[in-house]
């Protein structure tokens, strides 16, 4: 029971382990092994699910006591002298902020694993790269301690690298490059404000500094002198150190989430990975992008981020439109998803933005929603490639006729995609974009014309999702490759139903039912709002 | 009746069975596929009508119920979905159940042969799902998701021959249409939800609710909660009214219906006439108390405006289901019109009586459409079997078609004995009484409509002219079969005054009326001889007129080139105009967008990797040239001066003395000489 968040962190890295010395004759067996490990921590998640509790006692967020499923021990412990005693604590917790997201990663890893059954080469290195990767979203999503956060962060971009510059399309390695020198980029200066953290932050306990994140959030465990510290504002550069360290840290998760103009990794690195990270990626990685600002960004410079609300909430509503519109002109039906994420996370920005409790409800349950959702379109995608080895729009028409339950599963997902009420979309947007709008009744951070012009998003997504559909799967059947794509265009499959339900009642589940996810994490939600609005 | 009265929760259980019923249907089909779609969904949709006349006996003119549940919590707000049972609920769930199961009846042998029929009824039942739960939420968030549910089942049932491009083009179309309302529909929620933090109608729009007790002060608009400039209050009521314009199509949101017909007849019928497209009333009906006189007067404009032009653009179209689709849009503009005059009840009557009259008017044009489709394929003939042109002589053809469609004509028309004469002076007589009151523009309003109506006489006298007389193009079509014919004879019946009053030719006495606007509150007037009189002495007069245009054995060509024939004939050129400025613009902003984030922001991206490539070059050439350079150079400079000092090293004894000497010689000349 003690030791359940180090048991889902650490059970991919065994079982990557256990492949890589495992000879090869057992090279069909790797992807059982990816799946059985994927189910497990399902039901580890979703058993944690169920025993999480929602009260306000447990709200967590900036109080250590009232974390679940606390494990802490005393990692690293250096002297050097002058400078104290280093500290770093292997901390893992969860809150009503990072919870759902333990159940989304395993569900996301379970689709990723089934829809890694089209990967024939080096399925070795492919499936102990993929679980190297599981270990680090989940520990991301569990780190409490900002070293062992960083540790873990890190740790996401090195089996990505591989996995799309090995396994990927054509200009594989140009993506992979560009992918992993544009978060690196981020990172780099993550790490220098973690240290400047560090350095201003004392443990008062033991009065040595201290990497613990919740102490961080503390303003009375910071230094009066020290570079960070709230109490004597200093100033970096001409602006406020806090305001700096806030806007850098911001960037780091930002690119991730991604956010326009940093965007540009996520269309190539979408097109040129291969469907499961295709599906990690819009699932999970843009989702740590979110959490890395409610949890840290937020949570540690709140005076910051109320500060930069309204360029947040712009970048948000850029991002909603232009990803939008961008989504429009594509051709091929992969990029036209992978804009679509920009927009659709352009809503998380959007709701966090507002500092309302509708708005930060809204903006969890859109990343576990788009988490569930992007999963699901992009492994549309993944079957319609993995047949016929195309994927430009135009080469389709009238699937309708030749994969009729294909087509079901494409009108449930572009359906729930744009915001379709009966589906999680619709929530998370509608509370996104309330939020917005109240803001400025609220706590005056947002302009309500922020949240009328994100509204006309949703106008936009339709117009793609319906575009798209009426050009590829009405109308009568013509296909670019004729009658051998007929032979090979083949109905969706067992295997790929298992992938495929799941996602979608999810996606049904969230849309009727968002107290799931509300009910969890309200407490969390209020002592955020607590927090940041002091 | 004891039997028949119900407590209050199994009035609410009742009307769940009424909302769930169809939705069971769209499950169970879609999971059974081929077989007995028909059976489960006209079971489930006579379910549905019993369980809402039930709660009609009940609720009508006696209560009000409202129960709810906690739906979810965010924050500290508290959202609960439940029911709200009123008048205009329980009216709204006959109506759309009984019409509905008419339409499932007819569409048995409507649809018959149809190879994906079973997702027809699925989708069927989807939409009398999404429309029983719009008409009894009691909270503005439910209805809007019942909302975009009717548009989805819209959306589906438009699309239902996929394989047509214009069907799927066209059910593109109205959902996306449909979504721009959404957008007004959705601020409007967040106005209300930021003004109330809540969406319980009954606690926003009752006597005494938060709407209510809102007050205004100096230009602000007060609620318990918050306060802001009054603007607002306009814009909500404005934006709830954009949401109720593109569903009940009205300009310039209405383009999307004509474009619908693409769907089956039926479907036409049923969705596109009389249940959806009154939506858009329904809403103004339940978010009433927030419209304030801007609104309001927009309200009126915009109806009147729509009634209008849709019935001049009906007067030249010659497919038959484009020309009810325009007297549609224009009958919903005489709803709305009603609706910004104050005329709630009246608006309300109108769209109960259009319900059935333009539902018998569709199915029974349906009947002709499916007759002459099956006379062409029998036939092996190349013909467009909805074009009127090409159609007469059906009255001894077809003579319950020609029956029924005459009173369903009557009724459109306004003329005496049938149930849209009642409701249409109704509208008539009280804008002529609310006009009363005002100058200026306004005065305008009640000849309008008056004009309307004339229209409105003419297009459908010409349409029934030109299919039932005259010479008959098609020897041997019949009158549709009887499981079709009879829902029409059905429809016909309630077409007719009785149903509605017990008076034909004054609505005063209509008890539906009546359950909207108290009996005796408004006086009687000169109006109430005057309007119904001229109205239908000239009404006569222009179905005459018509008569002689269009229902001679050798009818009289007009011309078809007028600029005004033009005009009306393209439907004003709205779709164009439309297509200019929204549809292109919108697609070439998305390319500008797109070039700009290739060129310009990844460009920005690549520029840098490819400055920062240029700059390692240069460094490596530094570091090749001139750092290592440096050192090579220093190494051979070393290795130049080792090797010219090995010169030296011959080893003969010659070469030493003559060195020696000379250096000797060289310095003494250089000492002595300097």
């Amino acid at each position: 029971m003690n030791h359940l968040l180090s048991f889902l962190v650490f059970l991919p890295l065994v079982a990557a382990l256990v492949i890589i010395l495992l000879p090869s004759g057992f090279r069909d067996r790797f992807k059982h092994i990816a799946l059985g490990t994927s189910l497990i921590q399902f039901f580890v998640s979703v058993f944690i699910y169920l025993n999480f509790n929602n009260s306000a006692a447990f709200a967590g967020v900036n109080k250590e006591s009232q974390f679940q499923f606390v494990e802490k021990m005393a990692w690293i412990r250096l002297d050097l002298g002058s400078i104290g005693k280093l500290e770093i604590d292997y901390l893992l917790g969860i809150d009503g902020f990072s919870m759902p997201f333990l159940v989304l990663s395993s569900l996301i890893m379970f689709v990723a694993t089934l829809a890694s059954w089209e990967i024939k080469a080096n399925l070795k290195a492919f499936f102990a790269l993929l679980l190297l990767l599981n270990t680090a979203v989940m520990g991301v999503f569990c780190a409490l301690d900002f070293f062992l956060f960083y540790i873990f962060y890190e740790l996401m971009l090195l089996p990505l690298y591989f996995l799309i510059g090995m396994w990927g399309g054509v200009r594989r390695e140009y993506a992979a490059m560009k992918f992993f020198l544009y978060t690196l980029f981020g990172s780099v200066f993550m790490l220098l404000v973690i240290i400047g953290l560090y350095f201003s932050v004392l443990n008062p306990a033991t009065g040595n500094h201290t990497f613990n994140m919740i102490l961080m959030m503390d303003p009375g465990s910071y230094l009066g002198s020290s570079v960070f510290s709230s109490v004597a504002p200093q100033s970096l550069l001409g602006i406020s150190a806090r305001l700096l360290g806030f806007i850098v840290l911001f960037v780091a998760f930002a690119i991730k989430v991604p956010i326009v103009p940093l965007h540009t990794w996520l269309p190539d690195a979408h097109v040129e990975a291969p469907t499961p990270v295709s599906i990690i990626l819009a699932g999970l990685l843009l989702k740590v992008g979110g959490y890395g600002i409610l949890r840290i960004c937020y949570s540690i410079f709140p005076d910051a981020a109320i500060q930069s609300a309204w360029w947040i909430g712009l970048i948000g509503v850029v991002s909603i439109l232009y990803g939008a519109l961008n989504a429009l002109a594509q051709s091929d039906l992969k990029r036209l998803i992978a804009y679509s994420s920009v927009s659709h996370m352009g809503f998380v920005l959007l709701g966090i933005a507002s500092g309302t409790a509708e708005g930060v409800s809204g903006a969890v349950l859109q990343m576990i929603s788009h988490g569930g959702l992007s999963a699901m379109l992009f492994f549309l995608v993944g079957m319609l490639y993995n047949r016929v080895h195309d994927r430009e729009i135009a080469n389709f028409r009238g699937l309708a006729l030749v994969m009729p339950q294909y087509t079901a599963f494409v009108v449930i997902a572009f359906f729930a995609s744009l915001g379709l009420p009966g589906f999680s979309a619709f929530m998370a947007e509608a509370f996104s974009l309330i939020g917005a709008f109240t803001s400025q009744e609220v706590n005056g951070l947002l302009p309500r014309w922020m949240a009328i012009c994100g509204s006309v998003g949703i106008l936009l997504s339709a117009a793609y999702f319906l575009w798209t559909l009426q050009r590829m799967y009405f109308g009568q059947t013509r296909l670019k490759g004729g009658d051998k794509w007929l032979q090979q265009l083949k109905d969706v499959n067992t295997n790929e139903k298992f992938a495929l339900v799941p996602l979608a009642i999810l996606a049904v589940l969230l849309g009727i039912f968002p107290s799931l996810v509300f009910s969890k994490m309200n407490a969390s939600v209020l002592a955020f709002i607590q927090l940041i609005s002091g | 009746m004891d039997f028949l009265t119900f407590s209050a929760n199994t009035l609410c259980l009742l009307s769940l069975i009424a909302l769930v019923f169809p939705f069971s249907s769209f499950l169970v089909i879609l999971q059974l596929k081929k077989s007995q779609g028909a059976t489960i969904s006209i079971f489930n949709i006579s379910v549905s009508l019993i369980a809402s006349l039930l709660v009609f006996i009940n609720v009508w003119n006696s209560t009000t119920l409202q129960q709810q549940v906690e739906w979810f919590q965010v924050g500290t707000v508290s959202i609960s979905a439940g029911i709200l049972l009123n008048n205009l609920s329980v009216l709204m769930m006959v109506l759309v159940s009984a019409i509905s199961l008419l339409v499932h009846i007819y569409s048995i042998s409507y649809m018959k042969g149809d190879e994906n029929i079973y997702k027809y009824w699925a989708y069927l039942g989807l939409f009398c799902f999404s429309m029983m739960g719009l008409v009894i939420s009691d909270s503005l968030l439910l209805i809007y998701m019942f909302w975009e549910l009717v548009g989805m089942s819209s959306y589906l049932l438009i699309g239902f021959w996929f394989t047509k491009d214009a069907a799927s083009q066209a059910a593109k179309k109205a959902f996306i249409m449909n979504r721009i309302g959404d957008l007004g529909f959705l601020t409007g929620l967040m106005i209300i939800y930021s003004q109330f933090g809540t969406f319980d109608i009954g606690r926003l729009f009752n006597v005494g609710g938060l709407v209510d007790s809102a007050s205004i002060i100096n230009g602000f608009w007060i609620s318990e909660s918050a306060s802001v400039p009054v603007i607002w209050l306009t814009i909500a009521g404005l934006a709830f009214f954009i949401g109720a314009m593109t569903k009940s199509a009205q300009f310039p949101l209405h383009t999307w219906l004509p474009d619908a017909m693409q769907g089956p007849t039926s479907v036409s019928s049923l969705i596109h006439a009389a249940t959806m497209v009154a939506a858009g009333v329904f809403l103004l009906g339940r978010v009433y108390p927030l419209f304030d006189s801007i609104a309001l007067n927009t309200i009126t404009v915009v109806g009147v405006f729509t009634a209008f032009m849709a019935a001049t653009i009906a007067l030249t179209q010659n497919d038959i289901k484009r020309i009810l689709a325009y007297s549609t849009i224009s009958q919903l503009g005489f709803m709305i019109a009603a609706m910004g005059i104050g005329a709630y009840g009246e608006s309300i009557f109108h769209l109960a009586t259009h319900a059935f009259f333009k539902c018998l008017l569709f199915l029974a044009a349906g009947s002709v459409i499916h007759q002459l489709h099956h006379y062409k394929e029998h036939h092996s003939l190349e013909f467009n079997h909805q074009d009127i042109r090409l159609m007469g002589g059906l009255r001894k053809q077809m003579p319950i078609a020609f029956i029924t469609m005459c009173i369903a004509a009557a009724a459109l028309a306004g003329l005496p004995f049938t149930s849209g004469f009642l409701s249409k002076d109704a509208i008539l007589i009280t804008s002529f009484e609310w006009a009363e009151g005002y100058h200026g523009f306004k005065k305008l309003v009640p000849f309008v409509l008056v004009l309307t109506s004339w229209l409105t006489v003419f297009y459908i006298g010409r349409l029934i002219f030109k299919v039932f007389f005259g010479k008959s193009n098609y020897k041997g079509v019949k009158d549709a079969p009887w499981p079709m014919t009879r829902i029409l004879l059905i429809l016909a019946f309630f077409s007719l005054f009785p149903l509605f009053s017990v008076n034909p030719l004054s609505y005063d006495n209509s008890w539906l009326l009546q359950g909207f606007v108290p009996a005796g509150v408004k006086p009687f007037d000169i109006f109430h001889l005057l309007v119904p009189i001229i109205v239908t002495g000239i009404s006569a007069i222009i179905v005459l007129i018509s008569y002689k245009l269009y229902g001679g054995t050798a009818t009289k060509q007009l011309p078809e080139n007028g600029l005004l024939y033009r005009f009306s004939n393209r439907a004003w050129y709205l779709d164009r105009v439309y297509d200019l400025l929204f549809v292109r613009s919108i697609t070439a902003l998305s390319i500008i967008s797109h070039k700009f984030d290739t060129l310009i922001v990844d460009g920005l991206v690549n520029s840098l990797a490819g400055l920062a490539r240029i700059i390692s070059d240069i460094i490596h050439w530094f570091d090749r040239h001139v750092v290592d350079g440096l050192v090579n150079g220093i190494a051979s400079l070393a290795s130049k001066t080792g090797d010219f000092a090995r010169q030296f090293q011959t080893g003969k004894l010659q070469h030493y003395l003559i060195t020696m000497l000379t250096l000797v010689v060289t310095f003494f000349i250089i000492t002595y000489l300097i």
